[in-house]
């Protein structure tokens, strides 16, 4: 997937992600601006795993969405439930954790880190390849010779 | 806590101490050039930067602080800690670009990567180890004035004692052994970080038989007293303390959900030691470490927090004066083996942070800021100037963390904000696209100099950013849309003006 050519796009995007998520905690939106906080790790980490502008599919299937769709899933029922069981002791708990936080527990904490970062121990070769170090490396060997 | 307890902990700590000097003092025949005494470049496999950049990571505000936050607030805070996969986030994000330039000159610190991205921009560099320097030396002060003040209290020293002890010790092995030196003992007090983190960690089921009963009684408490010192203290609990915002307003959670997580890539404490690992392809399992290392130690303050609320809230001890006091109420409940941990977990995280950012401030002043003004020492000569300069910085800290309360109080506002206020514009957004100009990035800084300086007055003078947003996320955005919107109209040092070898590095 080219995103190369898109990069700019991407850091305005990103600089409107900050502008946006900076006004939702001034105007009391701050659970729209944890949503919005998902979009703009996602496009961080875009930029830094393309190789030659290239993004490999695999890696942004998993582990990026995988990680952005598992930290919404635990946004919405955090937030569910902790509407539900506001000012007043929970009826049910989930691993002992009061419903609203298991969530946090398990997809944002857990979660993130299964996705994240056993994905990314998964696919390292779809991150950095061992051709394009190399390839680097000697690219760097042949400037510096050069006298760059 | 009985005689025999405080000289167990003082035996405890001090072998800490003297195995940590003995680290350091190894250390100081690999700290041969440059690069390895102020960067310890390309050294370590991934175990090891993991744990060091961990233990650096987490001050002793992440083991005194947080819990204490926790059973003052609730979950909040929980947010912050809960950060692991913030490790692989930001290694995902920049972690190769960092680690190549390595590849493209001799790196010894972030000021040297700057100077390849934006051709030796002087302004740059200035300002980018002047803002670094600010937050350096605020973390760097912070640990001292705690950790002196912790210990002196616990064996009925004068501060300026136990100060000069533990940081005095860690001043000369950080001075002899510079970066390559502090990489290893951060290493070893990561380690026991991790290790006291375990123990606590199963202490906390033996209290209390898990969270379901930590739950209970924080919904049913309602109000907790008891008289202390002929004061009565009172504890007010609330249910909306377990749920997972906690019970500060949302806007704060998102804040302590976003600014650590994202900001863990912008940490100098993160980004040096990029470059400090030996093998670029490693660092997706240095990513997996740091992660499990965190998680530990996350896991650890949860666990102290919700063990004080739980005694407090069941009445097997009085409410807490001081919210600080959580994890020394919990420990001393406990017993002997967990207030040897909890200390040692404690001197273990000042020391670690202090050392990373006492090697961070003296490169800074030694190196990166007399570059910036023109000013270019060699190979040794240099070393042994930073050397010098760290045992200033060192005693200099040490005398003014221990006499200057309140200054430090208000440094202390700077930190993981200020430090990613800097390296966003300069790094982040530099390393991954070609679109950023010397002035946009130089704009940037100036945003954010002023931004940290200004909103630290205003703190000050009492003012409240709109909907209680904590100041540095303003100071965050301003910069960065500075540096985008002056790089989008400039042209220095951007697209095909790029350095090949940085250009390279940017396609990676």
């Amino acid at each position: 997937m080219e995103i190369g050519q898109y990069k700019t796009q991407m850091v305005l995007l990103i600089t409107g992600l900050w502008v946006a998520i900076t006004l939702c905690g001034w105007f009391g939106h701050w659970y729209i601006g944890l949503h919005l906080s998902v979009v703009l790790m996602l496009l961080h980490m875009m930029m830094g795993a393309a190789q030659n502008g290239k993004l490999d599919r695999k890696l942004l299937v998993y582990p990026m969405l995988t990680w952005a769709v598992v930290w919404i899933i635990g946004f919405v029922l955090a937030k569910q439930n902790s509407d539900a069981f506001l000012n007043m002791a929970p009826t049910y708990k989930i691993f002992g954790f009061h419903p609203s936080f298991a969530w946090i527990i398990l997809c944002y904490w857990i979660g993130g880190v299964l996705t994240l970062t056993i994905g990314f121990v998964k696919y390292k070769n779809l991150w950095l390849s061992d051709e394009a170090w190399d390839r680097f490396t000697e690219k760097m060997k042949q400037f510096n010779k050069g006298g760059q | 806590m009985t005689d025999s307890v405080k000289w167990l902990i003082l035996l405890f700590s001090f072998g800490m101490i003297v195995v940590s000097f003995l680290i350091g003092w190894a250390a100081k025949k690999k700290a041969s050039d440059a690069q390895s005494f102020f960067g310890g470049t390309a050294l370590f496999g991934p175990l090891t930067v993991s744990l060091s950049t961990v233990a650096a990571v987490a001050s002793a505000f992440a083991v005194v602080g947080v819990p204490g936050l926790i059973y003052s607030t609730g979950n909040t805070m929980n947010l912050w800690m809960l950060s692991s996969c913030a490790f692989a986030m930001a290694y995902m994000a920049i972690g190769k670009r960092i680690r190549a330039m390595a590849e493209v000159a001799p790196i010894a610190s972030l000021g040297d990567i700057a100077d390849l991205r934006y051709g030796y921009h002087r302004g740059i560099k200035a300002l980018l180890s002047l803002v670094l320097f600010i937050g350096a030396i605020a973390y760097l002060a912070s640990q001292i004035s705690a950790c002196s003040a912790l210990f002196a209290h616990l064996l009925g020293w004068d501060p300026y004692v136990a100060g000069f002890i533990i940081f005095g010790i860690l001043t000369v092995y950080t001075s002899l052994s510079g970066e390559v030196g502090g990489v290893l003992t951060q290493a070893f007090q990561g380690f026991i970080m991790v290790l006291a983190g375990l123990i606590m960690i199963i202490a906390f089921f033996f209290i209390t038989g898990g969270f379901s009963g930590v739950v209970d009684i924080v919904s049913s408490a309602g109000s907790v007293s008891a008289v202390v010192d002929g004061k009565e203290i009172v504890k007010q609990f609330t249910p909306n303390a377990m749920n997972a915002w906690g019970a500060l307003p949302g806007s704060i959670a998102m804040a302590w959900m976003v600014i650590p997580i994202i900001g863990t890539m912008g940490q100098p404490q993160v980004l040096t030691r990029m470059y400090a690992l030996k093998n670029p392809k490693d660092m997706p399992s240095l990513g997996l470490y740091a992660g499990l290392g965190h998680f530990v130690v996350g896991f650890f303050a949860l666990t102290m927090g919700y063990a004080a609320l739980y005694l407090v809230g069941k009445g097997l001890i009085s409410p807490l004066a001081v919210a600080d006091n959580a994890i020394f109420a919990v420990a001393d409940y406990v017993g002997v083996y967990a207030q040897l941990f909890v200390y040692a977990a404690i001197l273990a995280a000042s020391m670690s942070t202090a050392s990373m950012f006492l090697t961070l401030s003296a490169n800074i002043l030694s190196r990166d800021l007399p570059n910036a003004f023109g000013l270019r020492l060699e190979g040794k000569k240099q070393m042994n100037v930073s050397r010098g300069i760290t045992v200033v910085i060192g005693i200099v800290s040490i005398l003014f963390a221990l006499s200057s309360g309140e200054a430090v109080a208000i440094l202390g506002t700077f930190g993981w904000g200020t430090l990613m206020s800097a390296t966003f514009p300069t790094f982040i957004l530099g390393l991954n696209w070609k679109g950023a100009s010397s002035e946009g990035v130089f704009a940037g800084l100036i945003t954010a100099f002023v931004g940290n300086i200004g909103s630290l007055w205003l703190n000050n003078h009492g003012f409240v950013w709109p909907g209680g947003l904590p100041w540095y996320v303003n100071v965050i955005t301003a910069s960065i849309v500075v540096t985008v919107i002056v790089s989008l109209v400039t042209k220095s040092n951007k697209e095909t003006q790029i350095d090949p070898r940085v250009d390279a590095v940017i396609d990676l």
